[in-house]
C-alpha cells in the first residue's frame, strides 16, 4: 500500500488507536489510579465511543476525519480529554482542504496542537504529562519532513515513546498527578502514553 | 443499601431534573440536547448582551434556577460534580449570542475554567466576542500556590449583577468590568455539620461524630479546612463571618450584601438564625447590610451547613441587584 496521509489513511489511523487503546486501558486506568484519580481510561473510552459515532457521518478528507476526533474529545469530561480535542483540532486545521496533506503539514498540525496543550494546561516537558510525549514527536516530525510518512511516523512513535517512558521518574509539576508528589515517581504518565499509542497506531495504519 | 433518594437511573437523574425544571417552568425555559443546555425562553431578538454559566451539576438551584429575564440566558450542566464539556458551552454561546456578545460566569476549578476557556477560545474564532469573569471567593481555599481560591455562593450576586448590566443594554466590556469588581469584593466561608451523599451510594463525603463540624468545606463533599467541636450558632458563625470582614477590610460605615447559603439539607429556620448572627456581627462593625438572600442557593446535595458571603456594596451595584429578574430560583420586580 502506498503511504499517502488521506482519508482512508486517516480512518485506519484512528481505528488502529481506539483498538490499540482499548487493549492497553485497564494498564492506563492502573497508571492513572496510582498517580491520579483512575478516570483517564474511562474517560478515553467515552471519547472514543464518541469518535465512532461522528465517523459515522463518513468525512471525506484527513482534515475532516480529525476534526470529527477533536468534536468527540471536546465533548468529553474530565482534562484530559478536552486538552486532546484541542490537539486534535490543531491537527485537523494544517491539514489541507483536500486531500492528501503531506509530512510538513502533519508536522505543523502536532506542533500547533502541542503549543496549545502547553499554552491551555500550563505544562512544560518534564512536568510528567501528555506534553513529554508530545514535544519529542514535534521534534521527530519536524526533523523528518524531507522524508515520507512512513520513516517520519515511525520517528515520531519512536520519540513519543522515548518521551512516554521518561514519565516514570519524574515527580508531576502539573495534572492531576501533581496533587500526590512522590508518590508517582515510578508510574508512568498515562497522557504521555495515550500519545506515544496514537503515534505508533498510525505507523502501523500507514503499513497497511 | 444506599442512602434514600427519590431517584430512578442514577445515570438520568441530571437530565430528569432539567426535564421536570422545564416542564414546571410552563414554556419559559427550553432544554436542548446532544449538547446539553439549558436556555430562557424570554431571550428575545434585542442586541443586548447575553450571560452563560454552568458548572457540575448537584449545586441547584444554581445555574440552573437562575436562568431567566435579568439573569442567564443560558445555565450548562455536567454531570454531578463534574464540569459541562467544552463543546456544550460552545452550543450554548452561539445559542444566546445576539451579536452584542457573551459573557462566561466561571467558577474557578481545573475542569471548568479549562473547558469554559476552551469553548471561549472557539466562539471567538468564529467571531463571538465573549469575556469571561472568574469567580474565586471561597477563602478558605486561600493558597500562595496551587488553583486558588474556589468560587461559591458569591456566584449568585455575580449573575444577578452582570444579568441586570445586559438587561440595561451595555457593552460586553462593562457587564465583564461589573462583574469583576463583584468578585474582587466578595468572600465566603461554609460550615458542615455533615457530609453529603451521591446519588446512588451509601456514604457520605466525610464523617462527622456528633460533636464535630467541618469549617471551612468547599461545595463538592470535599474536606474542609480543619474538624471543629460542634459549638453554639453565635460561636459557628462568628467563626465564619470575622475572616471573611478582615479579609475584605470592611469597616465602620461599609455597606455589604450578605448571602446567607444552606448547604443543602439545612433548614431555613435555622437559616434565619444564621443571618441573624450575621447581621448582629456587622452591625457591632459599624457595617451596614445593604441587600441579603437568605436559603438554599448554591448547594453540595443533600449536605448539611451553611455559608456566609459578603460582598462589598455601592450605590451602583445595589442598583443592579435591585433590577427585575424572574428566574425560578429569585424572582422580584424593581425595587
Amino acid at each position: 500500500m502506498t503511504a499517502t496521509l488521506d482519508r482512508a489513511f486517516a480512518r485506519r489511523w484512528v481505528d488502529a488507536f481506539a483498538t490499540d487503546f482499548e487493549r492497553e486501558r485497564a494498564r492506563l486506568t492502573e497508571l492513572d489510579r496510582a498517580a491520579g484519580d483512575g478516570d483517564f481510561g474511562a474517560n478515553l473510552r467515552s471519547a472514543l465511543g464518541k469518535v465512532q459515532q461522528r465517523l459515522a457521518a463518513d468525512p471525506q478528507t484527513a482534515r475532516a476525519v480529525f476534526a470529527a476526533v477533536s468534536d468527540a474529545f471536546l465533548d468529553t469530561g474530565g482534562t484530559s480529554g478536552p486538552l486532546f480535542g484541542m490537539w486534535f483540532r490543531a491537527l485537523s486545521r494544517a491539514l489541507p482542504e483536500t486531500d492528501p496533506a503531506d509530512v510538513t503539514q502533519l508536522a505543523e498540525g502536532v506542533r500547533e496542537g502541542t503549543a496549545t496543550v502547553q499554552r491551555l494546561g500550563g505544562a512544560e516537558v518534564g512536568d510528567k504529562t501528555m506534553v513529554d510525549a508530545m514535544v519529542p514527536a514535534v521534534a521527530a516530525l519536524t526533523d523528518a519532513t524531507g522524508t515520507g510518512p512512513q520513516q517520519a511516523l515511525t520517528a515520531a512513535a519512536e520519540a513519543a515513546e522515548a518521551g512516554a517512558a521518561s514519565t516514570e521518574d519524574l515527580v508531576a509539576r502539573r495534572g492531576r498527578a501533581s496533587y500526590v508528589g512522590e508518590v508517582a515517581r515510578g508510574v508512568l504518565d498515562p497522557g504521555a502514553l495515550a500519545v506515544a499509542l496514537f503515534f505508533r497506531a498510525g505507523a502501523r495504519a500507514l503499513d497497511g | 443499601m444506599s442512602v434514600k433518594k427519590f431517584l430512578n437511573d442514577p445515570d438520568d437523574l441530571v437530565v430528569e431534573a432539567l426535564e421536570g425544571l422545564v416542564t414546571a417552568s410552563a414554556g419559559r425555559l427550553r432544554l436542548h440536547r446532544d449538547p446539553l443546555w439549558l436556555e430562557s425562553a424570554a431571550g428575545g431578538t434585542d442586541r443586548r448582551v447575553a450571560l452563560v454559566s454552568g458548572g457540575g451539576s448537584g449545586h441547584e438551584p444554581l445555574h440552573s434556577g437562575f436562568v431567566g429575564p435579568g439573569m442567564l440566558d443560558a445555565a450548562v450542566p455536567g454531570a454531578v460534580f463534574a464540569s459541562p464539556t467544552a463543546l456544550q458551552v460552545v452550543a450554548a454561546v452561539r445559542g444566546v449570542d445576539r451579536g452584542a456578545g457573551v459573557l462566561l460566569v466561571v467558577k474557578n476549578y481545573t475542569g471548568d475554567v479549562l473547558n469554559f476557556r476552551i469553548a471561549a477560545e472557539i466562539a471567538a474564532e468564529e467571531g463571538i466576542e465573549v469575556e469571561t469573569v472568574l469567580v474565586d471567593d471561597d477563602l478558605a481555599s486561600e493558597s500562595d500556590d496551587g488553583p486558588g481560591r474556589r468560587g461559591t455562593a458569591a456566584t449568585v450576586v455575580v449573575e444577578k449583577v452582570c444579568g441586570a448590566a445586559a438587561a440595561r443594554g451595555l457593552p460586553l466590556a462593562e457587564v465583564a468590568e461589573l462583574g469583576r469588581r463583584v468578585v474582587a469584593g466578595a468572600r465566603s466561608m461554609a460550615v458542615a455539620l455533615e457530609g453529603a451523599v451521591h446519588p446512588g451510594e451509601d456514604v457520605r463525603s466525610f464523617d462527622l461524630a456528633a460533636d464535630e463540624v467541618e469549617h471551612g468545606v468547599g461545595i463538592h463533599g470535599e474536606r474542609g479546612i480543619d474538624r471543629r467541636p460542634m459549638a453554639s450558632a453565635h460561636e459557628l458563625v462568628g467563626a465564619l463571618t470575622e475572616p471573611l470582614v478582615a479579609a475584605l477590610g470592611l469597616a465602620d460605615g461599609d455597606r455589604a450584601v450578605v448571602v446567607v447559603n444552606g448547604l443543602g439539607s439545612t433548614h431555613l429556620l435555622e437559616l434565619y438564625v444564621v443571618f441573624r448572627e450575621v447581621a448582629a456581627l456587622l452591625e457591632a462593625r459599624g457595617v451596614a447590610v445593604a441587600r441579603s438572600l437568605v436559603g438554599p442557593y448554591v448547594t453540595a446535595l443533600d449536605m448539611a451547613g451553611a455559608s456566609v458571603t459578603l460582598v462589598r456594596a455601592d450605590d451602583e451595584l445595589l442598583g443592579l441587584w435591585d433590577d427585575a429578574v424572574t428566574t425560578t430560583a429569585l424572582t422580584w420586580e424593581t425595587r
